[in-house]
């Protein structure tokens, strides 16, 4: 093999700088050991948060006053909190209430921490999403961007004029579709 | 139509080719490696000498983190949240980087990971993010410390991150790191805390996503705040796609973040955007609008040849071809000295012959393997005719020309007064005569269609000086009809790559009757024999299913274009009405077409230049790309655009406050995303229509949209919120990952 030529070994010995993974760090804990699943894409983190949510919300009704026999004595609806109900005259069933221990502790921690009256619900990822536009949207050519007061019913593309009209029609069904994705309009398999 | 060429005027001829001149060039940018950052150790040791207020703030963006010491005025450094590990198999090591140190190798940067989901503002690598943390703590001189940060931590995060996310992170800071306290805080509430901003709409659209948060009295109303997934990312990666589609066949390689410098540094916000978009692409100012982006190409290697070169290699050229002429005449003297040496010999031959006996004849005659006398005749005659020939040719002479009527003698004769020989020579005479008159007949219909083509030109002369109108306007008619012809043959060309369209339709049925084995009735009538191909037209068939009824060679396509040159060329001459700009040259011309505009800018195109061939023109793409954060249709997003928002936050959501006014009189616009020329603008005229005509509306921006999100948590650390706000060790311990503190400048609990 021929020698390295100066700037390779110049680049070698830049690598050899900016490496960090051979140098030490002191300052990390080196018991540190992460949990190995712990990268979640934002579509598994926010459907572990809503499958949580749901059942959380499903279980207090479940045992809310109509749902159960009277004499349950622990949580009657969503609005009481389950302090109040259970201290009533009838001493609890240990056993229902050892049952029901998880669904008071979801019902507590699902109610509003200030008690106050709340306009909205607290603020989540999900739901501060802005909703979708009620505003009548502008047509603009897929090929140009200009105004477009045409469409292909082919191709399903819009068009500013005639000499678009024939670019599109001498394009592939399967470049249209690119230019349809780009404005979120192409057709979807399942 | 495409808008009209400016100044073309009207003349007769093809306008002389232009100069143009020069274009504005910009090379193409792209996110590269930069300095190696020495660790910096000095910041450490003043942090410990104030251990109330110092703190390591990091503004944990997903464009880019910025990390520095809460005292100092800037951060020390900014980088992107990407990590890159690969393992050098030749020297059994690992590499590892983090920030922009991932560009300095190409091995590296083809393993680069980024710790932000992609498009969004959440974080789902840690490893990465471990890595980036890593890199932050060792460029901020930590690794004196032993085995744990010993300054607090101050962190951003997304609006309303998600729980998990959170959670992950601190526990990385708490259990890896050892940090003593830890405080987290939005990006844009510490913005506007810089901005000295306490009651109004804070508008933060970064490089993920866009949001709209209401702060009243330095708090912000977070279950008012909305979000809108578009940002600097987004634009980047939707300006990619449209380049991608505009220049199909580009061969130089294209990626996000070249896109990401383009949108930065060409597009614009516009402030009328319909109507700007409409006369985007006329060619008035198309000059100025249009920017042309240069990729590298290697051009090829043209030799330029001087003057002189080229004058020896013409002389070298000319010199061969003498030598040639000189040869091929040198060869055909020799020739014609053999055929004449040959001619002498056998004329001796015939002379000795006259007087031998028969005998000595046929002795000399064999000798030459010559039959009998006739045919030594035979030879004779023809090698004078070739002499001759020869030699008018070296003259220059026409042999055709000066030949005289052949000898036609026999043929009158009838056969059986003849010998042998001389029925030979009369079906040869016969042959020849054939021949002559043929040749006499096709010279005459030549001159016969010459007379008729001079008569036609003639009467069409005539014509013309005694009625020009109606001349003209047959030729106009011509003119139109041709131009119809050629437009739809074009469109069943067209039509033939739809299945369904008639013309496929009739090539299929003919394919199917041709095919099927079922006598027609035509047939049956018949009999076996269909006659198929008597009829000429009936071949036809095959050219029918080949391609397609009507569908035309290369040929008609040839002669309509020139019916039409000479057409357009007359109509020049003689109508005055007609000038240069209505030819079919002069229409399809690029400087007509609207799509030459868009896709080639201002310049004719020279598909043979590889530099030409590797720029990308930016015209409409540099209002359309910014103007998706108020219209998100335009990418296919479907959510409301950030006017929308905002206008509904101010007009439903925030109408219960008693001063609700005061909104309106600070709306403060930070992140990267907000720093297109003329956005304040946009916010403040698309407000103006939608709330009442006497709101005092102020729109103002962040001092540095970028930095201002690290000053003001820097700003933050050491006053009493923080104090309040920051979760130490202890408490993480007691209470877990889960556990947080509302605060002004941070997210609720969800």
């Amino acid at each position: 093999m021929a020698a390295p030529t100066e700037a390779q070994i110049a680049h070698q010995q830049l690598i050899e700088q900016l490496d960090i993974h051979s140098i030490h760090k002191n300052f990390r804990n080196p018991n540190w050991r992460p949990n190995q699943r712990r990268n979640k894409n934002l579509k598994a983190i926010v459907g572990d948060a809503s499958r949580r949510e749901a059942s959380a919300l499903a279980t207090p009704q479940d045992i809310s006053g109509d749902a159960t026999p009277a004499d349950d004595g622990l949580s009657t609806s969503g609005t009481t909190t389950p302090a109040n109900s259970s201290s009533g005259s009838n001493p609890p069933n240990l056993a229902q209430a050892s049952r029901s221990l998880s669904k008071l502790v979801l019902e507590k921690s699902l109610k509003p921490s200030n008690g106050a009256a709340v306009s909205a619900p607290t603020a989540t990822y999900t739901n501060i999403e802005s909703a979708p536009s009620l505003s009548h949207s502008k047509h603009y050519c897929d090929i140009t961007g200009l105004p477009a007061p045409y469409m292909d019913p082919k191709t399903r593309l819009r068009y500013h004029n005639g000499e678009v009209f024939g670019l599109i029609r001498s394009i592939p069904q399967t470049t249209a579709e690119q230019f349809l994705e780009a404005r979120g309009a192409h057709t979807i398999l399942k | 139509m495409a808008p009209s060429a400016i100044d073309q005027s009207a003349a007769a001829a093809p306008p002389d080719t232009k100069t143009y001149p020069p274009a504005k060039i910009f090379p193409v940018k792209e996110t590269r490696f930069e300095k190696y950052i020495e660790p910096e150790t000095g910041g450490r040791s003043k942090a410990l000498q104030q251990p109330d207020s110092a703190a390591i703030v990091i503004d944990n963006g997903s464009h880019a983190v910025r990390a520095g010491w809460s005292f100092e005025k800037k951060p020390r450094f900014s980088m992107p949240p990407i990590m890159s590990k690969y393992r050098d198999r030749k020297l059994g090591k690992t590499f590892s980087f983090a920030g922009s140190d991932c560009y300095a190798d190409t091995t590296a940067r083809g393993h680069i990971r980024n710790a932000f989901e992609a498009g969004t503002g959440i974080v789902s690598n840690w490893d990465a993010m471990e890595h980036v943390l890593d890199y932050v703590f060792l460029k901020l001189g930590m690794n004196d410390a032993d085995g744990s940060i010993d300054a607090p931590v101050i962190m951003t995060e997304a609006v309303a991150n998600l729980p998990y996310s959170r959670k992950s992170m601190t526990e990385i800071l708490f259990e890896c790191y050892g940090a003593p306290s830890l405080a987290y805080g939005i990006d844009s509430l510490f913005s506007y805390r810089h901005n000295k901003g306490t009651t109004g709409l804070v508008i933060s659209s970064s490089y993920t996503s866009t949001h709209v948060i209401p702060v009243y009295n330095s708090k912000a109303l977070l279950r008012q705040t909305t979000r809108l997934n578009w940002g600097g990312y987004h634009s980047a990666e939707y300006l990619l796609k449209l380049i991608r589609l505009k220049y199909p066949a580009f061969t130089g390689k294209l990626n996000s973040s070249q896109a990401e410098h383009m949108v930065k540094e060409y597009c614009y916000l516009s402030r009328d955007y319909d109507q700007e978009l409409k006369g985007y692409l006329d060619w008035t100012g198309l000059e100025d609008r249009d920017i042309v982006i240069q990729y590298p190409y290697t051009e090829e290697v043209i030799v330029q040849k001087s003057e002189e070169e080229l004058a020896r290699i013409a002389e070298r050229k000319k010199e061969s071809g003498r030598r040639l002429q000189e040869q091929a005449a040198k060869m055909r003297l020799e020739k014609l000295m053999k055929k004449e040496q040959d001619l002498e010999y056998y004329k001796q031959l015939q002379g000795k012959l006259v007087d031998e006996t028969k005998k000595e004849t046929r002795r000399l005659l064999d000798s030459h393997d010559i039959k009998h006398e006739a045919e030594l005749e035979k030879i004779i005659k023809e090698l004078e005719k070739a002499i001759k020939k020869a030699r008018t040719k070296d003259v220059g002479g026409d042999p055709e020309e000066n030949e005289e009527q052949p000898d036609f003698s026999l043929l009158e004769i009838p056969d059986d007064q003849l010998d042998e020989a001389q029925i030979k020579q009369k079906r040869q005479q016969r042959l020849l005569k054939s021949n002559h008159e043929a040749r006499a007949r096709a010279k005459a219909e030549k001159e016969a269609e010459k007379a008729r083509v001079a008569e036609e030109e003639r009467l069409d002369n005539e014509r013309r000086e005694n009625d020009l109108e109606g001349w003209l306007d047959e030729k106009r008619q011509i003119h139109a009809d041709t131009l119809a012809k050629m437009k739809e043959r074009d469109r069943l060309k067209q039509d033939l790559g739809n299945r369904k369209s008639l013309a496929s339709q009739i090539r299929m049925k003919s394919i199917a009757n041709l095919a099927s084995d079922q006598p027609g009735k035509k047939r049956r009538r018949g009999g076996d024999d269909d006659n198929f191909g008597a009829n000429d037209d009936d071949w036809g068939v095959y050219r029918q299913i080949a391609v397609g009824e009507n569908s035309d060679d290369e040929q008609e396509e040839e002669d309509l274009m020139s019916n039409l040159k000479t057409v357009e060329q007359e109509l020049l001459k003689y109508d005055p009405n007609f000038d240069y700009e209505q030819t079919h040259e002069a229409q399809s011309d690029w400087s007509k077409s609207l799509l030459h505009a868009f896709a080639r800018g201002p310049r004719p195109f020279d598909p043979a230049s590889q530099a030409e061939l590797s720029q990308i023109h930016l015209n409409v793409e540099r209002i359309r790309v910014p103007e998706v954060v108020f219209r998100p249709s335009i990418a296919g997003v479907d959510q409301a655009g950030l006017i929308d928002i905002a206008g509904d936050i101010l007009n439903q959501r925030l109408t219960g406050l008693a001063n609700h006014e005061d909104f309106l009189r600070d709306i403060f616009l930070t992140g990267g995303n907000t720093l297109f020329q003329n956005f304040d603008e946009r916010v403040r005229e698309g407000l103006r229509s939608l709330l009442p005509a006497d709101s005092p509306i102020k729109v103002r921006r962040a001092d540095d949209a970028l930095l201002d999100a690290w000053k003001g948590a820097a700003g933050w650390a050491g006053t009493s919120a923080w104090k309040a706000a920051k979760i130490s060790r202890e408490e993480y311990q007691e209470k877990g990952p889960d556990y947080i503190k509302e605060h002004d400048m941070g997210n609720s609990y969800a």
